[in-house]
């Protein structure tokens, strides 16, 4: 279909909203819907599904588009579609449904607090970070704790930063953990944990660095060494919990 | 409104698993309201997070426990009383864990009987000096 066509279409639909040529609009358009949501396809979701979240965002921007801005739809389809998409994996990454304004917050106070670091040297208070996004504190400290929820989101999940996942990005340097082992005599139980774990424990209680010194290391946010470390001590801690109910074998 | 020399806030927490995140917000609001950063805040979190295990790995353990946060003003003092199991004195790979990572987190932590029953436990975080 020719740009003037489809032009023609969105003035008629946007004159009867007729759905008929609703439909005929998103049967131009799918080729689009497809391309797009085979961008998100190694994210472990079925195509399937992707490209009905995409169609879900196709949709909203043909109700939304006006034709008579001069601007070609998919210049306005796309970021919409991967809007959905994006929102999508978002919500399923989470075990405990946040709403998208305090995910948003969450994000803010995530940029701010990096910001801040790197501009004060040091962490920032809850009141500080508060100032910074314009928001009060009690906001802050709800954006900060729906940080949580996303606590048992799959730390293999690759990150907008390319095919790297979360824990890839704190690196697998081989420290003295067996250092921590020995001193705890935790009979091998770091061992469970992969090198990627190891290191964070290691960074956070053998070197002593705080999370936004370990963020600022390893080039991730604090929020995400947060998350990292509260994981990785959840794996440690139900390693040790279940060897120690394991029956002694003479 | 302007801190007093203390403030004293106390929760009662039921042994059930999603109560972790009330803990979370008030020790998160509390810490906030002492002066502490985030980092310090998470990691009254993280004592608490151990804690909280300890109680709710109890079989049949319906008790609740309370925890009591004292806002001074160059530290904050959290007490988790009446927990139903003790840290552990280090005999076994659960509890060595336990206090390494307690005593790592906190910059005083101290584990006392309760006359009542059970056990509390103290954990103090003081006021970094690196704010201007």
């Amino acid at each position: 279909m020719s740009r003037d066509e489809i032009n023609s279409l969105f003035l008629t639909y946007k004159e009867n909203k007729d759905p008929k040529i609703k439909n005929e609009i998103v049967g131009a358009f799918m080729d689009l819907v497809y391309s797009l949501s085979r961008r998100f396809a190694n994210r472990g979701e079925p195509l399937d599904d992707l490209v009905q979240v995409a169609s879900i965002g196709l949709l909203k921007a043909i109700d939304r588009f006006d034709p008579e801005r001069g601007v070609q739809f998919t210049t306005y389809a796309v970021p919409t579609i991967v809007g959905e998409l994006r929102r999508y994996f978002r919500d399923r990454a989470s075990t405990i449904r946040v709403p998208r304004g305090l995910r948003e917050r969450s994000y803010m106070l995530n940029i701010a607090i990096q910001k801040f670091s790197q501009e004060y040297g040091r962490t920032p208070t809850v009141r500080e970070i508060a100032a910074e996004v314009g928001i009060s504190e009690e906001e802050a400290i709800e954006g900060l704790e729906s940080n949580e929820a996303a606590t048992v989101a799959s730390l293999d999940m690759t990150t907008d930063e390319g095919n790297l996942s979360l824990l890839d990005m704190v690196g697998g340097e081989d420290h003295t953990l067996s250092l921590l082992d020995e001193r705890l005599s935790l009979a091998g139980a770091m061992s469970t944990l992969d090198t990627r774990e190891q290191n964070l424990l290691y960074l956070r209680f053998i070197e002593g660095l705080s999370q936004t010194e370990i963020a600022d290391r390893l080039e991730i946010s604090q929020m995400h060494v947060s998350r990292l470390l509260r994981r990785t001590l959840h794996s440690l801690r139900n390693n040790l919990t279940t060897s120690s109910r394991e029956p002694f074998i003479s | 409104m302007d801190k007093r020399d203390m403030e004293v806030v106390c929760i009662v927490v039921p042994p059930v698993e999603q109560m972790n995140r009330v803990v979370h917000l008030a020790t998160t609001a509390v810490a906030s309201r002492t002066g502490l950063n985030i980092d310090q805040a998470d990691d009254i979190n993280t004592a608490l997070d151990e804690l909280f295990r300890l109680s709710i790995s109890q079989p049949d353990n319906k008790q609740c426990f309370s925890v009591r946060y004292d806002i001074h003003n160059n530290r904050l003092e959290v007490l988790a009383e009446r927990l139903q199991a003790s840290i552990g004195d280090g005999s076994s790979k659960v509890s060595r864990y336990r206090r390494f990572i307690i005593e790592k987190v906190a910059d005083r932590f101290e584990e006392r009987t309760n006359p009542d029953g059970g056990f509390d436990v103290l954990l103090v975080k003081f006021i970094s000096n690196n704010l201007e």
